[in-house]
């Protein structure tokens, strides 16, 4: 049983060379039309049929140069953009953790920010009321839970979405950059609690340029560069390999570069 | 609301029986209607890390910003009813009907909602479209002046605008003490399923992109 499935993935951005964000824009562009001048737009495929499979319990750790498609395949999986072509498979409830701190209101306390941003994290609101205790002291903020939340340092703030995404008990959890947030203790703790989810049976597919933390955490690596999909497999193989395309670059990259 | 009535009953002459309770009803009608869609017009690109990052049912953003607007102006109408009482007008059993009247106005609000903050999305002027068509709907419906002043054959037309049969509607309650008319009924009945399909759909077809234009 799997708990992402992946099948030949593609995603294409299109980029105008001109910007039509207004009706406006349209009509003069509709007149330029008739003038001869085409509608155009530079396409980019972020991601180029992408293939993996990720089973129950696994985590995985998605590595790749900036610009690569690390979070726009997050994205796909997490169901906020669609993909253009291909097939994917989640089998379980998910929770994504792609930015932190999403709907929190400055002028609501603590507590009430942490149910907030529970419900749009897919709790329900008898849940997460019932779990609120365990999310403020996860975040080291049982002091501070009625005071506003605009009064927190970003710290904080950090710390106490990150407690509720993960108090979510969702079974495949999604990690964009994430865990680079808070002071050391914090980072320690949040991955002594996804080493319990994995033990759990939790799956975790998590994207961070750390690498010694993916080989530590992840078994599986996945390695994207310019959309296409490099190596997948053990993250010790993927990750060395990822190094050395970084310290020893193809004369094909050097041309385009120009160094 | 002091100055519409100075300007319009002593001015203007509007005949019309209690005429600053006949426009206050009308007024916070229309404020309802205006406010509600104008703010869920944004909704969507107001806060756009709600749908970029979150998986979240897209319409919930717009029906959330609807649903604060529905809350201010049931708020309104509660503080309506003992200014009503100040002013004169016997407040009878009719006044239940209200809840139905603002439920619908709501479904109304709704379905409009759903359209133009999913256009919006694309075309930003939307926004200072709507505005002005705001301002045209104000004078096109019977706040500050009655119906009976419309020319008898533009008439027909002008009847058909939703937001006059909920005027006309809510006039009734209070001020006639009747229920709303079967064509009051049916108009705004028909206009909400109608902006609720129409909405829905466009804002279906449109959603699969709002993550890549926002």
């Amino acid at each position: 049983m799997y708990a992402i499935v992946v099948d030949d993935i593609w995603k294409r951005f299109r980029i105008p060379h001109e910007k039509r964000t207004t009706i406006l824009d349209h009509l003069a562009g509709a007149l330029s039309v008739l003038e001869g001048e085409r509608y155009s737009y530079e396409e980019f495929w972020a991601l180029k049929g992408i293939n993996f499979r990720l089973g129950n319990g696994e985590s995985l750790g998605i590595i790749g140069p900036n610009g690569s498609g690390k979070s726009t395949l997050l994205k796909l999986i997490a169901g906020v953009m669609k993909a253009d072509k291909g097939k994917m498979e989640i089998n379980g409830s998910l929770a994504s953790i792609l930015e932190l701190g999403i709907g929190f209101h400055n002028d609501l306390t603590v507590k009430e920010n942490a149910l907030v941003y529970g419900v749009l994290m897919g709790l329900r609101r008898s849940e997460a009321k019932k779990r609120i205790d365990s999310i403020i002291s996860f975040a080291d903020l049982a002091r501070f839970q009625d005071a506003r939340f605009k009064n927190l340092s970003s710290g904080m703030q950090v710390r106490l979405a990150f407690s509720i995404a993960i108090e979510t008990r969702a079974e495949i959890f999604l990690v964009d950059e994430a865990l680079s947030v808070g002071d050391i203790e914090f980072q320690e703790k949040c991955l002594d609690r996804f080493r319990e989810l994995k033990k759990e049976g939790k799956s975790i597919a998590l994207v961070s340029h750390r690498i010694d933390l993916i080989k530590a955490f992840c078994e599986k690596a996945l390695y994207l560069q310019n959309g296409e999909l490099k190596s997948f497999g053990p993250s010790e193989d993927v990750v060395s390999r990822y190094l050395e395309d970084v310290r020893h670059p193809k004369p094909s990259v050097n041309v385009a570069t120009g160094v | 609301m002091l100055i519409l009535t100075v300007v319009f009953s002593f001015l203007l002459r509007v005949s019309v029986p209690n005429f600053p309770a006949w426009l206050l009803i009308g007024l916070l009608v229309w404020r309802f209607f205006a406010i509600g869609t104008s703010q869920g017009l944004t909704s969507l690109i107001e806060e756009p890390s709600l749908v970029t990052k979150v998986n979240l049912p897209r319409y919930l953003i717009v029906l959330s910003s609807n649903t604060a607007n529905l809350l201010g102006a049931s708020l309104e109408f509660v503080t309506l009813l003992p200014l009503l009482f100040l002013l004169g007008v016997n407040l009878t059993p009719y006044v239940l009907v209200l809840p139905v009247i603002l439920l619908t106005e709501f479904l109304l609000v709704f379905g409009v909602s759903l359209l133009l903050s999913s256009l919006t999305v694309s075309y930003r002027d939307f926004n200072e479209l709507w505005t002005l068509a705001l301002q045209l709907g104000f004078f096109l419906s019977p706040i500050v002046y009655d119906s009976s002043l419309i020319p008898s054959r533009y008439l027909y037309l002008y009847s058909i605008n939703p937001i006059t049969r909920l005027i006309e509607s809510t006039r009734a309650i209070f001020l006639q003490h009747q229920l709303p008319s079967q064509f009051d009924f049916s108009i705004v009945i028909s206009s909400v399923l109608l902006l609720l399909l129409v909405g829905g759909v466009v804002f279906r077809s449109l959603e699969g992109r709002f993550a890549e234009q926002l």
